[in-house]
């Protein structure tokens, strides 16, 4: 089993690991090998959407998934606090040497197309009756930020859809990108009507988390 | 941010993915660098980057930060796995520039729209305000 990073911040503000976070890392060890091969001999760019405290991509680095001759890690987050988080698990997990950049961005808006590899996404899985706002400041209302992290709207779908629809953008030709979902969000059907968009789509890992089903699933072109 | 991340931002704004002035953003000349020499050269992980990174991109953001040495084609490391002494310097070089190289406080553009967007304490911000959003 690899090493599980250790992570250290302010829970009020960042997504505390859990057991979501916990399932992408069995899930990404479990994909160690497929990705090292898929991506042997050239750069990978992996790029974390929403890494909160940043134990994910930690893991990645400390762990040189794809592999350690040539990965660049990206670290796209909506909120300060999760970025500031990130930088710091990374320096308490001596990564140090390794090539992070955090990115204070919404989803890949910012990212140039079809360039990241490796996607990575724990999206804001619980259902909703709305996204909430973007805070107006970083100090005031820490919770709301937290929030954001959280509540993914309609079927908890409503960020996470906004990925699956640009992810032929997103990815590279030879990109793969793993998605969590919770029962909640239909993951089949999701998986299905990607399918029929033409990606391969597979389900990795999945576990009982108290009273919810957490899902991992793997996309890549056919 | 490294340098290199400039290599993958584009503008955040949608209308201006239809444009082909929406990657690099422009940097602006008064960004403050910072150069680390703590960090080693790994030869292997920059030919990797070599082989993938957009050169014209890169020459661009150099020349807007005030580095007009790159050469206009990408350099190309010499056949075979042994690395001439000439791949070293080009190696070394590229380490110096892509992975060394952060741009800690500035700004930078869209060279479509103009946009602004801000580098504090050495993370970009490429977040858009709610009517551009």
């Amino acid at each position: 089993m690899l090493p599980t990073p250790y992570i250290k911040c302010d829970y009020e503000t960042v997504y505390e690991p859990c057991e979501d976070s916990f399932l992408l890392l069995d899930g990404l060890e479990q994909e160690q090998s497929f990705l090292q091969t898929r991506f042997r001999n050239q750069l990978a760019i992996v790029c974390e959407l929403g890494p909160g405290s940043g134990i994910v991509t930690t893991f990645l680095m400390q762990n040189d998934i794809p592999h350690g001759n040539g990965s660049i890690y990206l670290a796209l987050d909506i909120s300060p606090w999760a970025l500031e988080a990130t930088q710091d698990a990374q320096r308490r997990n001596d990564c140090q040497n390794r090539y992070l950049s955090v990115i204070q961005s919404d989803l890949t808006k910012c990212l140039r197309q079809n360039s990241t590899d490796l996607l990575v996404f724990n999206p804001p899985y619980v259902p909703a009756e709305q996204v909430p706002d973007r805070p107006s400041s970083n100090e005031n209302d820490k919770s709301q930020w937290l929030d954001l992290a959280l509540l993914g709207g309609e079927d908890g779908m409503v960020i996470t859809r906004q990925v699956l629809d640009q992810l032929d953008t997103i990815l590279s030709q030879q990109g793969v990108a793993y998605i969590l979902f919770c029962a909640r969000n239909k993951p089949e059907q999701v998986a299905e009507s990607m399918r029929q968009q033409g990606w391969k789509v597979d389900l990795i890992i999945n576990r009982k988390a108290g009273w919810e089903v957490l899902s991992i699933y793997r996309f890549i072109r056919q | 941010m490294k340098l290199l991340t400039s290599n993958f931002l584009k503008c955040s704004v949608k209308a201006c993915d239809n444009s082909n002035e929406n990657f690099p953003l422009r940097y602006d000349a008064n960004c403050q660098l910072q150069q680390d020499e703590s960090i080693d050269c790994n030869p292997e992980f920059l030919i990797n980057i070599l082989e993938r990174v957009d050169w014209n991109a890169l020459v661009q953001v150099a020349s807007d930060l005030g580095n007009k040495s790159l050469p206009p084609q990408k350099p190309e490391l010499s056949p075979g796995d042994d690395l001439t002494d000439d791949d070293l310097a080009i190696i070394r070089d590229m380490h110096s520039l892509l992975i060394q190289t952060s741009i800690v406080e500035g700004q930078m553009s869209c060279r479509n729209c103009g946009h602004v967007y801000y580098i504090k304490n050495g993370i970009p911000n490429l977040l858009l305000p709610p009517h551009l959003a």
